[in-house]
């Protein structure tokens, strides 16, 4: 193990005079490489031509095979960052993130090693579940560094990082992209090329994480920092990770998550599709997808505006207002579509999509707060199955609605005035759960000896 | 000013490196950022 000591804690801890603002971009050089996960749906067009090239020919692999590849991945992404998270805090981010890039690197490679045998088995096994590995490793390493060298700005700090993910999406789609039309020729669509250039691309690019991030030494506190009035939540006392979950805070955090998911993700994955079919003369397929990048930008701008936003009013009061507010926009929507007003729909979304992202990005730091900092990165593992709990349920619920719906004759323009109403439901079932989390009772503090 | 000039700056070495860092991360981000708008000014058009 002598060859891996660069990786150890002890060689990563900051020397004096070490400038804090160098940890932000070696979580964002993780996170905007593991992002790209969330752009992989740029590959299904392509990967159902492998044979065929220009169209899908006898032998190609239909699209229900290849939307699996993306399913593993982000199932491996919550198990492996709920399993791996005390490890995670035992061995520090350093190791961690060296494990999450080598995963992430190697699943595009044994991917295109699967692509170029036309074996889908091995595509599952590299981008499924070695990619999903490093997703799940990746999404939860830097997270307890990032608050422990901000703990007057967690939500900020925390915020940034979970930013990169969602950035991470736009440079994984145009970067594919541009290594497609770079490799294809008449014989290839230059798919297996691109998977081997993307996988070596952020193999280099997670290494710069990984030599670069620094934990802060004992007891450090950043200099010239203003201490605010502690919220009522704030603890100043830590809870393991298998006592946390022992503890109604973190059901209800994870009910909090869960909600405010599955009422966003259903909405992203139909956004396309609603706009349409809602204003069918007004929208037309160029305009819908230009609205899913427009979703896409507030998506990434509310991680780190609503998360900065927290670390002044309070996560507890940030999240009141992600569910009030949410809920408020979603009755308003099918009045949008009554009325015809466009601009309306578009900003209701805009501002739904902002507090979307700002639930992911506000919830390390509101775990900092109940749980304190000792295991908050593996207690964010676990937590994060309510990710892929709502990954699963918020898609299905909206396009069973819309399908239902349709079979009882409502015409397409309000097919989803049920389910806006579904979604609204759903926030206003987060807001009291999100009210009903108080300080951890002492007997789940760890005990100091 | 002991005539020992050529030691570096560490204020300066720092502000390098933080550049640095920051662009390094910062440029593709900007680059996904700017196709992802060219791709919503389509919604205006």
């Amino acid at each position: 193990m002598s060859g891996l000591g660069f990786l150890a804690r002890a060689r990563i801890v900051a020397q004096p005079g070490y400038s804090r603002w160098l940890v932000p971009p070696s979580a964002l050089a993780i996170h905007l490489a593991i992002g790209q996960g969330y752009a992989l749906s740029v590959f299904n067009l392509p990967m159902t031509r492998l044979i065929g090239v220009t169209k899908s020919a006898p032998g190609d692999w239909p699209l229900t095979w290849i939307v699996w590849i993306f399913n593993i991945a982000f199932a491996v992404l919550g198990l492996s960052a709920a399993l791996f998270g005390k490890w995670l805090e035992r061995v520090g981010p350093r190791h961690a993130m060296f494990v999450s890039a080598l995963c992430f690197g190697s699943g595009f490679l044994v991917s295109a090693a699967g692509i170029a045998a036309h074996w889908i088995g091995l595509v599952y096994l590299g981008y499924g579940l070695l990619g999903g590995i490093g997703l799940g490793l990746g999404y939860i390493s830097p997270v307890s560094t990032l608050i422990r060298w901000f703990p007057d700005k967690p939500g900020m700090a925390t915020g940034l990082a979970i930013m990169g993910f969602g950035g991470g999406a736009m440079i994984g789609s145009p970067l594919a992209t541009t290594l497609m039309d770079h490799f294809k020729s008449s014989r290839s669509a230059g798919v297996t090329e691109t998977f081997v250039t993307m996988g070596l691309i952020y193999l280099a690019f997670m290494m710069f994480g990984v030599i670069t991030v620094r934990v802060p030494p004992p007891d450090w506190k950043p200099p010239g920092a203003v201490a605010r009035k502690p919220f009522r939540l704030v603890t100043t006392a830590d809870v393991s990770a298998d006592e946390a979950i022992k503890t109604p805070q973190f059901w209800l955090l994870w009910a909090v998550l869960f909600l405010n998911v599955t009422a966003g993700i259903g909405v992203l994955a139909q956004a396309s599709p609603m706009s349409q079919e809602m204003f069918p003369a007004r929208i037309a397929a160029s305009g819908a997808a230009g609205f899913v990048g427009l979703l896409s930008i507030f998506n990434l701008a509310g991680r780190f505006f609503w998360s900065s936003i927290s670390d002044f009013a309070g996560r507890k009061r940030t999240y009141m207002i992600y569910f009030a507010l949410g809920a408020l926009l979603y009755v308003l929507v099918p009045t949008t579509g009554k009325t015809g007003s466009v601009g309306a729909f578009i900003a209701c979304f805009a501002i739904v999509l902002s507090m979307y992202g700002g639930g992911f990005a506000t919830i390390p730091a509101y775990l900092r707060d109940v749980f304190g900092v000792y295991q908050v990165g593996a207690i964010h593992g676990r937590l994060l199955t309510a990710w892929s709990a709502a990954a699963l349920v918020g898609p299905t619920l909206v396009t069973y609605i819309r399908e239902a719906q349709l079979a009882r004759g409502v015409p397409k323009t309000e097919a989803y005035t049920i389910t806006m109403y579904i979604m609204a439901t759903l926030l206003v079932a987060g807001f009291f759960c999100n009210l009903a989390v108080r300080p951890v009772d002492a007997k789940h503090h760890v005990k100091v000896p | 000013m002991s005539g020992h000039s050529a030691k570096p700056n560490p204020g300066a070495t720092d502000v390098v490196r933080l550049l640095a860092a920051w662009l390094f991360v910062g440029a593709p981000l900007a680059w996904g950022i700017y196709a992802t708008l060219q791709k919503a000014a389509q919604l205006f058009r």
